[in-house]
């Protein structure tokens, strides 16, 4: 199967850019969410694929063929909505049946295709069940089993956990990995979730105000995030963002910041002279005992957060960062002034545009 | 500190449906007391029964040292923050914040330096002019946390107020939520069902659960040292693993036995005796179970059904020989595993707690220094 790209598209509401001017590609056989808070845009991008709106500019094209002008219906697409389409008062099978009919797919075939929908998504045993009996899951099931069925080339699933309780959630992530793994078809899985991005997605699309602000494997993006907004819309909390100052002094260029002991060597070129010093909370070593390259910190507040582990808010020249502590002993916990350091390879450095600067940084040797 | 709200033995029902049931709690002056509880498990009911809306069946609230049962809503004096937004729409965000003053037929010249101050403190002050419809989510929701903080008085209600926005909203609204109440050194009482929140936000914690309120405490010491079972099951994300179990007697040693595992156990010394045998509920948070690389015969192994990806965090969830668990660890730690993989697991029953299962009071706790 081929892959869906798209060129240049742009929708715009009235004054509003939802979509603006996005090239992108979404390969065959790999999970690409499309992640990012409401209004980013990609819901807008979702249903222009799937025809239900039509671009103001730019196109979609599927393989060679240009789908941009093509009726929904025409387009061979499987969807899966947020709310789970089932039809109430018919079982599970006919369910499945009714798209295979309107597609005047034979007896034979139509039956061979909707047991292979049930026994992908593991539906076998409820598929003589009326539909109004069935849980979400099962239910938003029955929707995905019918969006395969007719073997769609591109399969779109827009928010479908919306709806679903956290328990069931875990049922519907464990299905949907299994199945994506199985087929063949370009998935796109709209999101604002990032637990639900990370733990589907092959690829993630970063998306905000209309823009793709990048598209990476999961970790890399978590790990190597371009731009501020990248750091800070994944993690929980996301990165700590401090001002630093970059200084040049015996033509080379230093990185100063209350947060490091002494200045760093900055192996680059194309630094502002003020910059922002991104680091992760879980990056950020805490003790309550000197060590090296640690500056002195005061603790401004500690709360348990996901796993038992400790959120430190702590404060150096009145800039407040959060750390994550895994087992903080009992001398740290009681301790009202900390020692904190930035390990040099976690530290990641913005121009003022909000864009990376890769940069080596290493320690001045003394 | 001094008491500003009590309840006594307080009880609600809505025609057969028992609510609450004997509610106890006492807020301090300067609290910051999250009540905590499922969804629709009677969180608002309560705040409602507070502010007079609604009237208790039994029992008595006790608000600045008067009895409430003969006070008017009107005179309570309480700020109250809705989950719903509820913002008046053709009305400027100004009009909106300054309502309850209003309301209060307060002048307008003493109205605008309180609306402004309220403004600031929630960083919205360049809003003031606009409409409700101008506004995101987040936006609207400071709105509405300022429009519940304009009355001056020293007791301020919130109902759930981040609910239903997104996470990345919620963990800036609780930044501002938590330094909003140590500026104004007011007493928040805070309902919400979300456990980080409240382990984030609150001073002290009670929770609500079936009808009743379990356990009251500071975070950490209810996190830690739970005594009840539903506060170990509730609070906590993710939430704690809850295995069938039976005591049974090894020589004079208290044992706990479960399906996979065995395990000695400390009774806890307000425990008079313990029945042998007897059903037991033995909670183990995700976080104190740990992954091992290698493998010995000792270990347990267990099949992945599903790894989720926090970030900073994994949470995996395990089958084991029919049962269900679910660990967390911090994901830099060890190589990542996947569906379907297998690994072993060994776990620190020091930090289990044994609960009896009829009633979900305490039995005890592991034991240090035994790994199962």
């Amino acid at each position: 199967m081929p892959e869906i790209r798209i060129d240049r598209l742009t929708k715009r509401f009235k004054d509003v850019v939802a979509v603006d001017d996005l090239t992108f590609s979404f390969p065959e056989g790999q999970v690409t969410c499309l992640l990012g808070p409401s209004g980013c845009g990609k819901t807008t991008l979702l249903r222009m694929i799937a025809g239900l709106e039509t671009p103001t500019s730019g196109s979609i094209y599927f393989g060679d063929v240009d789908l941009t002008q093509l009726a929904p219906r025409k387009r061979n697409i499987g969807m899966v909505f947020q709310y789970p389409v089932v039809y109430r008062g018919i079982s599970v099978y006919k369910n499945i049946e009714l798209p295979l009919l309107k597609r005047k797919i034979p007896q034979n075939e139509r039956k061979q295709r909707i047991e292979e929908a049930l026994e992908l998504l593991n539906l076998q045993d409820q598929a003589t069940k009326d539909s109004s009996q069935l849980d979400n899951v099962s239910r938003q099931k029955v929707s995905v089993a019918r969006a395969i069925s007719y073997h769609p080339d591109i399969i779109l699933f827009d928010e479908p956990m919306t709806n679903i309780d956290a328990n069931s959630k875990v049922q519907f992530s464990h299905f949907f990995k299994e199945l994506s793994k199985k087929l063949n078809q370009v998935i796109v899985y709209v999101t604002h979730d990032q637990t639900e991005a990370m733990t589907l997605a092959d690829q993630i699309a970063l998306m905000e105000d209309g823009r793709m602000v990048q598209c990476n494997e999961p970790r890399t993006l978590y790990n190597e995030p371009e731009e501020v907004f990248g750091g800070w819309f994944l993690g929980n909390p996301g990165m700590n963002f401090i001002d630093a100052h970059c200084a040049q002094s015996g033509g080379n260029d230093s990185l100063i910041s209350s947060f490091l002991k002494s200045p760093l060597n900055i192996a680059t070129n194309g630094l502002d002279r003020e910059v922002t010093i991104g680091i992760r909370p879980e990056h950020i070593k805490v003790s309550e005992t000197a060590f090296s390259n640690a500056v002195n910190a005061d603790v401004k507040r500690k709360s348990i957060t996901v796993g038992g582990q400790f959120l430190f808010v702590i404060e150096v020249d009145r800039v407040e960062v959060k750390a994550k502590v895994s087992h903080p002993s009992n001398e740290l916990m009681n301790a009202q002034s900390v020692w904190v350091e930035f390990p040099v390879e976690h530290i990641v450095l913005f121009n003022q545009n909000q864009k990376r600067v890769h940069a080596e940084l290493t320690y001045v040797r003394k | 500190m001094d008491t500003v709200v009590e309840f006594r033995g307080v009880s609600k029902k809505y025609s057969d449906l028992m609510v609450l049931e004997d509610i106890n709690l006492s807020i301090r002056q300067d609290d910051f007391m999250v009540i905590y509880g499922l969804p629709s498990s009677g969180k608002t009911v309560l705040l409602r029964l507070l502010m007079g809306l609604e009237a208790p069946d039994a029992g008595d609230i006790i608000l600045r040292r008067e009895n409430v049962r003969h006070m008017s809503p009107k005179i309570r004096n309480i700020g109250y923050v809705p989950q719903d937004f509820a913002l008046i729409p053709h009305k400027t965000i100004f009009e909106n914040i300054a309502y309850p003053l209003r309301l209060m037929k307060k002048p307008t010249r003493e109205i605008k330096p309180v609306v402004e101050r309220a403004a600031s403190m929630l960083s919205i002050e360049e809003l003031l002019d606009k409409l409700p419809t101008q506004l995101s989510g987040g936006q609207k929701q400071r709105v509405a946390v300022a429009r519940g903080v304009v009355k001056e008085t020293d007791i301020y209600l919130f109902d759930d107020p981040l609910a239903g926005l997104d996470f990345k909203l919620r963990e800036r609204l609780i930044d501002d939520l938590r330094r909003l109440q140590e500026d104004m050194a007011a007493c928040f009482f805070y309902a919400t069902s979300d456990p980080i929140e409240s382990l984030t936000l609150a001073a002290s914690i009670a929770v609500l659960h079936e009808r009743t309120i379990c356990e009251i405490g500071d975070p950490q010491t209810i996190y830690f040292n739970p005594h009840h079972l539903s506060t170990i099951d509730i609070l906590g994300f993710p939430r704690a693993n809850l295995l069938d179990g039976r005591i049974i007697r090894k020589a004079s040693e208290v044992w706990c036995q479960t399906n996979f595992l065995e395990f000695p156990i400390a009774v806890d010394a307000e425990v008079a005796t313990v029945e042998n045998p007897m059903d037991v509920t033995v909670a183990v948070r995700p976080e104190s179970i740990q992954k091992i690389l290698g493998r010995d015969e000792k270990c347990l192994t267990a099949d992945i059904y599903l790894r989720e990806d926090l970030g900073a965090e994994e949470i995996i969830y395990l089958n084991i020989q029919d049962s269900n668990l679910t660990m967390v660890n911090p994901s830099s730690q060890t190589g990542h595993n996947d569906v379907g993989d297998q690994i072993s697991i060994s776990m620190n029953t020091a930090s289990f707690f044994v609960f009896e299962k009829d009633t979900g009071n305490r039995i005890g706790r592991g034991v240090d220094n035994f790994n199962a």
